[in-house]
């Protein structure tokens, strides 16, 4: 299975580095530390894991989402994977057996949403901090 | 005038105020950091996928010190689960 990992390009990070390839990279340091507070702090108040990936999807995306969450699920306790492909103008939550409890697919259908009120305004990480925080709202405080 | 003071003044000049101008509009986003992602652009970045930071001194904490040990290629420790649910948008 980490051969899936490498096939697909990137490899699981603990937050995102500034200094990690910066030519090639697709948000500023100050992006990442915005995208990096956001995720620990909704990890950490919920209890959950959210993982973010940023970037192309295989077709049908939908399935390509549920295989990332399947590598990630090895990895973390309690995953929730934000999966967005600004190429292919997609995002898609996954949620697994214990933060589906958590996180019912209305509250995931109403982070989307809001996810795509800012990506269809070119505020790629701004929807992706907003997506993170309504999802650790509807998670609510951890055990 | 000589010819070429004329085309200097009357052509050279205007160049260079176009010039700056251009630079000054243009010149930052282009030379300084990543592009500002616009809806419909394609998106040539390699793909990045992100975990939280575990909070210091939990279990995630050491499981991530011996993760990055292994350059991530290895220790699997949760069992592989299914995806429930979701939602899904596009813009």
């Amino acid at each position: 299975m980490s051969g899936e990992v490498s096939r697909r390009g990137p490899a699981l990070q603990y937050g995102p580095r500034a200094d990690a390839d910066a030519v090639h990279h697709p948000f500023s340091p100050r992006q990442l530390a915005r995208i990096d507070e956001a995720m620990t702090l909704s990890s950490r108040e919920s209890g959950l894991t959210f993982s973010v990936y940023v970037g192309s999807l295989d077709e049908p995306h939908r399935a390509a989402a549920e295989s990332l969450f399947e590598i990630l699920s090895e990895r973390t306790n309690d995953p929730v994977l934000v999966a967005v492909s600004p190429g292919q103008r997609v995002l898609h939550i996954v949620t697994g057996t214990e933060s589906a409890a958590r996180l019912p697919n209305r509250a995931c259908a109403l982070a989307a949403l809001g996810m795509r009120a800012s990506f269809s305004g070119g505020d790629l990480v701004g929807g992706i901090v907003t997506g993170l925080r309504m999802l650790a709202d509807s998670a609510g405080a951890g055990r | 005038m000589s010819i070429v003071e004329t085309v200097l003044v009357f052509v050279g000049i205007p160049a260079l105020i176009i010039a700056v101008l251009a630079l000054l509009v243009y010149g930052r986003s282009q030379f300084k950091g990543p592009n500002r992602y616009r809806p419909g652009k394609p998106w040539n970045f390699p793909p990045v996928w992100y975990l939280p930071h575990p909070a210091p001194g939990s279990a995630a904490e050491t499981d991530r010190l011996a993760l990055e040990s292994t350059s991530g290629a290895s220790a699997p420790r949760a069992a592989q689960q299914k995806a429930v649910g979701g939602a899904s948008g596009e813009w």
